[in-house]
């Protein structure tokens, strides 16, 4: 075994605690990570993903700069680390278009899960797509947050470290979910969310409020209706507000018409 | 609330469970993830301080051999074959520092499917070994276990074929540890699945920030190719 001395530069970058007191939050885990909402945000989100799994959802997980991390969040749901527990449905998306792979993979009731920073340009393009496609979205990541609402589920971790994902901070927040989610599948009294009552100020269909549509076909004629996509299925709506519209636009959409475009960068 | 649906309410659970509301599930859940948080955060500091002395020389021999033109083969089963991935990707595409040659191989699907289907599972890294591997390289099994059989014959193969040979182990080390074909492991105390791999994944990053430090110092530039006199450089 060595015994060369560990230079003064390795220690402080490194934080080998028994030969000098480094900060914990240097490169490992910090014992407070979840501190500061993200303990509670992460149980929020295992609940969702138990119901979803509950009535059938399949979980998309995606990960372009760090790919490992899709197959290994996908794993972990498919071939679960303790015997007994529940196999669920997973895969990762990994082609090089993943918002189009998503797109013709996920249905209403499915969740997407990305693993990315919050200037992805992909995740952002997928995460804002997928209440159109019915799915739940959960974004992990770590550095500058993305915008509020930038996903159903934001699990985000307070490190400027660009190379966070690879000292198995990201790693132990999917694993987490994994375990809190199988917790979650103990209380079957809790699987099923309430369901919505109707009263005059909140209710999506007796409201103003537009429901978020993918444009699927185009219209082929000048006052044709267009076929789109929503978190209900598909539909043909009136677009002759926001015509022209092409196949990938979103729009959001009430009684039955396209009131306006959401332009590719706007949030949700 | 009636008495007459307090004397019942035992009866049933469900309904209960349903008035209460998911409150107490979502602040039991938090703290459960707050205390692993803390027990793998633990673990991690005890796992690089035991493990200290080993890093560095493990760093400073993979980066004798990356400095001698060697390169780096990573590989694991499973979750552990995604880290193996994630470690490769941080040699072979790093954010700072220098790229060196790092290979996952699990990466293939026709590699691993004709070896798994041709000569059986317990194979598919030793043969990719025996058709890639030079004695200046490095391969690199992760296992939470370490008595994965085609882990085991891979660093076998590559121990006889000169390759520095790591390996990631959890609970006691299983083989691994005590495998005279194993250069260097590292073994991570704990019974826990999750918590060994958030660990591997910190010795990894430890592991290549030394190899790192001492490619920069210049430390590990390869004896054959360093002139011995003056007289024998044909450059300025």
């Amino acid at each position: 075994m060595s015994t060369q001395a560990i230079p003064a530069d390795v220690q402080a970058v490194s934080g080998y605690a028994g030969l000098q007191p480094a900060p914990a939050s240097v490169a490992g885990i910090p014992p407070d990570m979840l501190d500061g909402g993200l303990a509670r945000d992460l149980s929020d989100a295992s609940l969702a993903l138990a119901r979803r799994f509950h009535a059938g959802a399949t979980m998309w997980c995606i990960a372009p700069q760090w790919e490992p991390h899709a197959h290994h969040m996908a794993v972990e749901f498919v071939h679960p680390v303790i015997v007994g527990k529940r196999a669920l449905p997973a895969f990762a998306l990994c082609a090089p278009d993943v918002v189009a792979q998503a797109r013709v993979s996920v249905r209403p009731g499915d969740i997407v899960i990305a693993v990315a920073a919050a200037d992805d340009r992909a995740v952002r393009d997928l995460m804002r797509r997928t209440p159109a496609w019915g799915g739940l979205s959960v974004w992990i990541g770590s550095g500058a947050r993305p915008a509020a609402g930038s996903a159903d589920h934001v699990l985000w971790i307070d490190d400027p470290n660009p190379l966070a994902p690879a000292t198995g901070r990201f790693v132990i927040m999917y694993h987490l979910l994994w375990e809190l989610t199988h917790v979650c599948f103990e209380h079957p009294g809790l699987l099923t969310p309430p369901v919505a009552e109707c009263n005059d100020e909140v209710c999506v269909t007796c409201s103003d409020e537009g429901r978020l549509a993918e444009v699927i076909l185009a219209p082929s004629t000048p006052f044709g209706d267009a076929l789109v996509r929503t978190e209900a299925g598909e539909e043909r709506i009136d677009v002759t507000m926001v015509a022209p519209v092409t196949p990938g636009d979103l729009v959001l959409i009430h009684a039955g018409s396209a009131l306006t475009r959401l332009d590719p960068e706007m949030g949700r | 609330m009636s008495t007459d649906t307090e004397g019942t309410g035992f009866l049933y659970p469900f309904i209960d469970a349903q008035e209460r509301g998911p409150d107490s599930l979502l602040d039991d859940l938090a703290a459960s993830a707050q205390s692993k948080v803390r027990e793998s955060s633990a673990l991690q500091r005890s796992t690089l301080t035991d493990c200290a002395d080993l890093v560095t020389q493990a760093g400073t021999r993979m980066a004798e051999r990356f400095a001698a033109g060697g390169r780096m083969y990573a590989f694991g089963n499973g979750g552990s074959s995604t880290d193996a991935a994630t470690f490769a990707a941080l040699f072979a595409q790093p954010l700072t520092g220098r790229p060196l040659p790092a290979i996952n191989l699990a990466a293939d699907q026709a590699v691993l499917t004709a070896l798994g289907n041709d000569v059986g599972f317990e194979l598919v890294f030793s043969r990719q070994i025996i058709a890639h591997s030079s004695n200046r390289d490095i391969a690199v099994a992760m296992s939470t276990s370490g008595s994965s059989a085609d882990l085991m014959n891979a660093l076998g193969e590559a121990s006889r074929r000169g390759l520095l040979t790591i390996g990631f182990a959890g609970y006691d080390g299983g083989q691994m540890a005590d495998a005279s074909e194993v250069d260097i492991c590292f073994v991570v105390k704990s019974q826990s699945i999750h918590r060994i791999q958030e660990s591997q994944a910190l010795l990894g990053y430890e592991l290549w920030s030394t190899v790192q430090r001492h490619l920069s110092s210049g430390e590990s530039a390869p004896t054959p190719a360093r002139p011995t006199s003056p007289s024998q450089r044909d450059t300025p």
